[in-house]
């Protein structure tokens, strides 16, 4: 069955139960919001929406850190693989947030708190690393890029 | 809230398995040891605050720009 969100600032989102990714533990800034979809932006393939089915308000911009670091990598630690899980690699997808701005140059992404889901069980997470090894504000465009 | 003096080298236990030990004190600072399970989340308060913040300005009413990122 063919579900709808109307979202408040990206229009009507065409889902079905099974897209429905659920975050125990909310997202920080968003706690008590546990339901959420990946919805694509036409024309932006490196990026997508993490919208809220519970508030037709939030959305969070994502996109693969991959695509921008290619040699991003991050250790999961225990407690994010045994709440969510996770058995092997295969059913991990890994997000980070953006923040657009109206100049490209500012445009970031979280690179220090990744989003891990567990594709299989439909579980997700915000993991916050500790240690900074990669920034807050990762800057997507760089010069001359 | 239980709040509880507590002098270096004490400690204090939550649970069967998380203990907490002051380990220095230095003119307001105080380092703490911290015991736990693999599985638990140990983390300063100020990372999370700075994610929530970060997730919030994540939430984008218009995304229009992105169509003018030249590929």
């Amino acid at each position: 069955m063919i579900l709808k969100l109307l979202s408040k600032y990206h229009g009507a989102i065409n889902y079905e139960e099974k897209d429905i990714i659920n975050f125990p533990a909310g997202i920080p800034g968003f706690e008590k919001l546990k339901k959420f979809i990946i919805s694509g932006i036409s024309g932006s393939p490196e990026f997508s929406i993490l919208h809220s089915i519970e508030d037709t308000q939030v959305g969070l911009i994502i996109t693969s850190p991959f695509i921008f670091k290619k040699d991003y990598e991050i250790d999961l630690p225990d407690y994010i693989t045994s709440n969510l899980g996770i058995e092997k690699p295969e059913q991990v997808t890994i997000y980070t947030t953006v923040t657009l701005s109206s100049s490209i140059e500012n445009i970031t992404s979280n690179f220090s708190a990744p989003i891990i889901i567990n594709e299989e069980l439909k579980l997700g997470e915000q993991y916050i690393m500790d240690g900074g090894k990669y920034a807050v504000r990762y800057p997507l465009f760089k010069e001359g890029k | 809230m239980l709040v509880i003096g507590r002098k270096k080298g004490e400690s204090i236990l939550i649970g069967d398995d998380i203990e907490i030990t002051v380990v220095k004190l230095d003119d307001g600072q105080v380092k703490l040891a911290i015991s736990a399970p693999k599985e638990v989340l140990v983390l300063r308060k100020e990372l999370y605050r700075e994610v929530e913040e970060e997730n919030m300005n994540a939430v984008a009413k218009n995304i229009d720009i992105l169509k003018n990122i030249k590929r």
